[in-house]
């Protein structure tokens, strides 16, 4: 069976300023993949490339053997390949349910109760304005939203930033749902998550991939630390 | 003292006025909320609209048809240049996307000139009838603008707020790449709201043609006051361009009442007072940045 991700040889630019280097990395079905990495060291412009918000100078990237590059980001994302951006954004002049609706417009996945039982607080917050939401009730929302449609992978940027300990309790018991049916690539700096739920690690400085861990005892904070 | 009757009557006249720059600002609005660029264009349709009503009604004898007419043609041209030219230039900077859709303008308007030639041309009034309101007798037609100004409102209210195509085009004004993360294909929105637009700004030259002798000019003509509108009502705002609209509207009637030059002065003043005090706008977000 063909991968559900595969990246070979990514070259991609801001401009003139070139920001990732020959990325390479596979991702396989019901995988967690973490990529791990300081700061601008081209996490997110990796999983930007990924959903089609930015293009490749050059390289591939392939679901099940279909190309993604060139693609408009709407496409990748009806292909099943959602992208979880980092800011925490919703549509704020829009209620929860509003918000929901929208994803599942685009899926034709109307099915809540996924959504619910992932995150029951939602269920009280329908008619609640998406600006009048705690961060990590907006993050439940951005997740919820894209898990409409059952997608085959999710990009998750940055998850943990800022919410409070409970909460990523509760996002570390989710992702590890989610991966029964679906492939996660999620960029994070709370190591002890990352350990946690990883299969894989990839390690990005300088916009190269300078480490890949497979080995669950390799997967530990100790040893990702080094690539902070 | 300015007299009683004199005072409604500019009242009532500032408020068609408003009428008609909310029907045309809403267009230019919607495109800089949801697509970011500043479709100066939306003053070609309006123009295009007002000569449809102009010629419809000549042939026909029916304003009303004309009116319907020209929304129509308006409508076309907008969808047509939208996806012939616009959609070729959303990830442009927006100085370019402005100086496009104003060579869009001036062009359309030589095409005008063309077909129309460079005579301004009369529409007959539909509704030559007054009402009397508290002493002051009131054109009938201009309080029907009025009330089509606030029918178009509802209207969009309720498809922004009701139908989803509304709601992703209310969340697209906020984030149009999230939008599109979700799967929704952003450009078929972009096109629906840039049909939307073209074709009001048609309607609002209809609906104007018959209080103005129509020119090919006309559009460049009320540009500024309509830009003033969209900006003190905040980019993307339906209830703030309403408001403005009818706040500019009023400036415009009663200025040129207490002192006639005040008429192209005052909104001028208006909008920098009230961006002085709110830089966004009355309704604007500052999250509406390209």
């Amino acid at each position: 069976m063909s991968a559900t991700l595969v990246v070979k040889d990514l070259m991609v630019s801001y401009g003139e300023s070139k920001v990732l280097f020959d990325i390479a990395l596979t991702v396989d079905a019901c995988q967690v993949v973490a990529c791990v990495g300081r700061n601008g060291a081209g996490k997110t412009t990796l999983l930007k490339t990924i959903a089609g918000f930015l293009k490749p100078i050059s390289g591939s990237v392939t679901s099940n053997d279909m190309s993604l590059v060139g693609r408009a980001s709407y496409d990748v994302a009806r292909m099943g390949i959602k992208y979880v951006p980092q800011d925490k954004k919703v549509f704020s002049d829009l209620t929860v349910r509003e918000n929901l609706e929208l994803g599942s417009y685009a899926t034709h996945d109307y099915d809540w109760q996924r959504v619910t039982s992932y995150f029951p607080k939602l269920t009280t917050l329908m008619d609640r304005k998406a600006g009048y939401l705690s961060g990590g009730e907006r993050q439940m929302l951005m997740i919820g939203r894209a898990i409409l449609g059952s997608p085959k992978l999710l990009l998750i940027d940055e998850p943990t930033e800022g919410l409070a300990p409970s909460i990523v309790t509760q996002l570390k018991e989710v992702f590890r749902e989610l991966s029964r049916k679906t492939a996660l690539v999620i960029v994070e700096q709370n190591l002890p998550l990352v350990c946690a739920i990883a299969e894989k690690v990839y390690a990005i400085k300088d916009g190269r991939i300078v480490a890949e861990l497979t080995d669950r005892d390799a997967i530990k904070p100790a040893v990702c630390e080094r690539y902070l | 003292m300015i007299d009683a009757q004199l005072l409604i009557s500019a009242v009532i006249f500032g408020l068609s006025i408003g009428a008609i720059f909310f029907l045309m600002a809403i267009g230019l609005s919607l495109c800089f909320g949801l697509m970011r660029i500043i479709s100066l264009d939306q003053m070609l349709y309006y123009s295009l609209g007002a000569y449809i009503t102009y010629s419809v009604s000549v042939a026909s004898g029916s304003i009303a048809l004309g009116v319907l007419g020209g929304m129509v043609v308006a409508g076309l041209a907008s969808f047509a240049v939208e996806r012939l030219i616009l959609r070729r230039i959303y990830d442009r900077d927006i100085a370019f996307t402005m100086i496009t859709s104003f060579g869009v303008l001036i062009g359309g308007v030589g095409v005008i000139k063309y077909f129309w030639g460079l005579v301004p041309r009369p529409v007959q009034i539909p509704l030559s009838s007054q009402v009397t309101i508290a002493g002051t007798e009131v054109p009938v037609y201009r309080l029907m603008l009025i009330a089509i100004s606030l029918l178009v409102y509802g209207g969009l209210w309720l498809f922004l707020n009701r139908t989803i195509i509304g709601k992703a085009i209310r969340a697209g004004i906020e984030s149009i790449e999230h939008v599109e993360g979700l799967g929704i294909n952003v450009y078929r929105l972009f096109t629906v709201t840039f049909i939307i637009a073209g074709s009001l700004s048609g309607l609002a030259g209809g609906l104007y043609a018959p209080l103005i002798m129509v020119d090919p000019q006309m559009g460049l003509d009320v540009l500024a006051f309509v830009f003033m509108v969209v900006i003190i009502g905040g980019l993307g705002s339906i209830k703030g361009t309403l408001v403005s609209a009818f706040l500019v509207g009023q400036v415009v009637s009663l200025g040129s009442l207490i002192y006639a030059p005040l008429a192209q002065m005052a909104p001028f003043a208006v909008m920098l007072l009230i961006l002085l005090i709110r830089p966004t706008g009355l309704y604007g977000t500052a999250f509406l940045k390209r």
